[in-house]
């Protein structure tokens, strides 16, 4: 009870800041001041889950340019391209006109300072360490291209989501010990600073790899034995590539006693629905949800 | 051929491929550029393309022609000053010093401006004259100096230095772009404005080294007769390892860690016009500029798209071209 009247008392406040900063300014996450004038009409993405949350602002037309991995929704694989997210081409942006460029983590600042010294104003936008922070995210995104309206209706339904999943999972009995294999050589994971740590605690798991300050890490096979998780979550961009990434752990005889591969819970989760930091973490959280407590997705609540 | 017809030759040449290295590194990128647009530029008819024709496209040849000058310039000192064609920037640590200096700024979240210039490239500075005053310090024992000893040790520090500056970018994860860079060198953000901090220093180094040239011509007789000359040795040696570590210093912060350039080119030039050094310098910088303003245009175009590092393309191109001019030689 006390927590919903804090999330009220919360939500008016927001509200009260908003309609309050609404003529003024937003400040992106570098603590930089955007005052707001006239709607931007031409609007570049420097990453894909920017990408994603600005069409679903319905953005379609403003947006002029994306990232060659900017791949949803759809209709982002038709917008022309503006190279990577680590080597956007300057050249390329400069001759879009864009009025606002957003960028996000990963776009190196050196970049964002360049693209600044060559006249475009550049919004910088930073990942954050739980799913909550995506609430925070999507309203600056709605701020700075004015479209308040759409980002608050995309955040109820987002909170509506985590919600039923949270209402879900209510009384699960114990926290399972899961370890979440991210794509590539070796065995990669996320630790205490990554988001997924927190999307694994929201499905009520444990994250074998959640006590190392650090937001990606590389895990000893002798330290995955030693954890024993009891769930393993296999980041994959595809069925098959999960096959194989699934057989890494299921065919080593250096895991046979590890408590996952011993009853067969190694999962898939889509990585390209996983690795974007933007609203569809709340699928991502379903099925990692249903995976590690099956029976509380079976009754009817 | 005489020596005056080589030089000139070499001269109408490197002019030659300036202007069309620059020509087509003003008429080549993503966006479609043709000559027209950049005649209307020239003449000031036309403002839509200028932010790309001046901005992005001419400061990086700039960028990219100034570093080729100071790292082959800094090599044509380091050869001479050694009296051994293998030494160049890396050798003696300048380079390795400079970006470990470099990257320690950025890893140790410093942002200060001094004098115009980045904490980044003071630092830079710092780590470059650091380095060589140490390679330096313990190869000069007891006044006696040796050049062996230098060479040796300036490898062994630079390694140290390289294995430092691994280490701080392996340690922020989220630094690959870092992390190619510093070890592999870009003029991809090249800005005008880093032309226009390092130009009046490549030039001054420049000058300075004309000035000293004559000097190096004794030196490279050998200590003992450069002094039964009437040269001042071992002043004439602060002043060329100030010179090349501060040019080595200038590039490294100005576009991360680009090899080869500073080794080839002068030894390439040599080979052509001889070792007076009153040209080898003047010549190894037009050279040097030349060299890394067509190495950038194909940094940018062959895998277009996407951007290779540049010195990925200057090890590629330099490295054949060396032992070819190595082999013609013998």
């Amino acid at each position: 009870m006390m927590r919903r009247a804090g999330f009220v008392a919360l939500s008016l406040l927001a509200l009260a800041s908003t309609a309050f900063s609404q003529s003024e300014a937003v400040i992106d996450d570098q603590g930089i001041s955007f005052p707001l004038s006239a709607p931007p009409r031409r609007i570049v993405s420097l990453a894909p889950n920017v990408t994603e949350i600005l069409f679903a602002l319905g953005l379609d037309t403003e947006i002029v340019g994306v990232t060659r991995y900017c791949d949803f929704p759809e209709a982002a694989l038709r917008k022309p391209k503006i190279g990577g997210l680590v080597d956007p081409n300057l050249e390329l942006i400069k001759s879009m006109g864009p009025d606002l460029v957003i960028a996000f983590r990963g776009n190196p600042l050196r970049t964002v300072e360049r693209l600044r010294t060559l006249g475009m104003p550049v919004f910088v936008l930073d990942i954050g360490r739980d799913l909550e922070s995506l609430f925070p995210l999507i309203d600056k995104l709605g701020r700075i291209t004015r479209r308040d309206k759409e980002a608050a209706a995309l955040a109820a339904g987002l909170r509506a989501r985590l919600e039923a999943i949270r209402s879900r999972l209510e009384g699960v009995p114990a926290e399972l010990r899961v370890f979440l294999a991210l794509n590539g050589q070796g065995l990669w994971s996320c630790g205490r600073l990554s988001y997924l740590n927190d999307l694994i605690a929201l499905a009520k798991g444990r994250n074998v790899a959640g006590a190392v300050e650090r937001d990606w890490l590389h895990f000893g096979l002798e330290q995955l034995v030693h954890v024993d998780p009891e769930v393993i979550i296999v980041l994959a961009r595809t069925p098959a590539e999960f096959e194989r990434g699934r057989d890494k752990f299921l065919k080593d005889r250096r895991f046979r006693k590890v408590a996952a591969v011993r009853t067969g819970r190694v999962f898939f989760l889509d990585e390209n629905v996983t690795s974007r930091f933007g609203p569809r973490l709340a699928e991502a959280l379903e099925v990692v949800a249903r995976n590690i407590h099956p029976e509380q997705f079976e009754r009817v609540p | 051929m005489s020596a005056r017809a080589r030089r000139l030759w070499l001269l109408i040449i490197l002019i030659a491929l300036l202007l069309a290295g620059l020509w087509f590194s003003l008429l080549t990128g993503p966006v479609r550029t043709t000559p027209g647009d950049l005649l209307d530029f020239v003449l000031g008819r036309d403002a839509a393309n200028a932010a790309i024709f001046a901005d992005i496209r001419l400061s990086r040849a700039l960028l990219a022609f100034l570093v080729g000058a100071a790292l082959s310039l800094s090599g044509a000192i380091l050869q001479g000053y050694f009296q051994n064609q293998l030494a160049d920037p890396f050798v003696v640590g300048a380079s390795s010093g400079a970006s470990l200096g470099a990257v320690a700024c950025i890893s140790l979240g410093l942002g200060v401006t001094v004098f115009g210039f980045s904490s980044q490239s003071v630092f830079a500075f710092a780590g470059g004259f650091g380095l060589v005053a140490f390679v330096y310090a313990l190869s000069r024992r007891r006044d006696v100096y040796r050049v062996e000893t230098l060479l040796l040790t300036g490898i062994a520090a630079g390694a140290m230095a390289s294995a430092l500056t691994s280490f701080l970018l392996f340690m922020k994860a989220d630094s690959f772009e870092q992390a190619v860079f510093w070890l592999l060198g870009s003029f991809a953000l090249a800005d005008v404005r880093q032309a226009a901090a390092i130009g009046p220093w490549v030039l001054a180094s420049l000058a300075a080294a004309q000035w000293f040239a004559k000097d190096m011509n004794l030196l490279v007789m050998g200590d003992e007769p450069a002094r039964s000359l009437g040269c001042p040795v071992d002043r004439i040696r602060k002043v060329f390892l100030t010179l090349a570590t501060l040019l080595a210093a200038l590039s490294v912060s100005a576009a991360g860690v680009i090899g080869f350039v500073g080794l080839i080119v002068p030894h390439g030039t040599r080979i052509i016009i001889g070792p007076d050094h009153r040209y080898l310098f003047g010549f190894s910088a037009l050279a040097g500029g030349v060299f890394l303003v067509l190495a950038d245009l194909l940094a940018r175009t062959l895998l277009f798209p996407t951007e290779l590092p540049i010195g990925v393309i200057t090890a590629a191109v330099g490295a054949p071209f060396f032992i070819y001019l190595l082999n013609r030689k013998r």
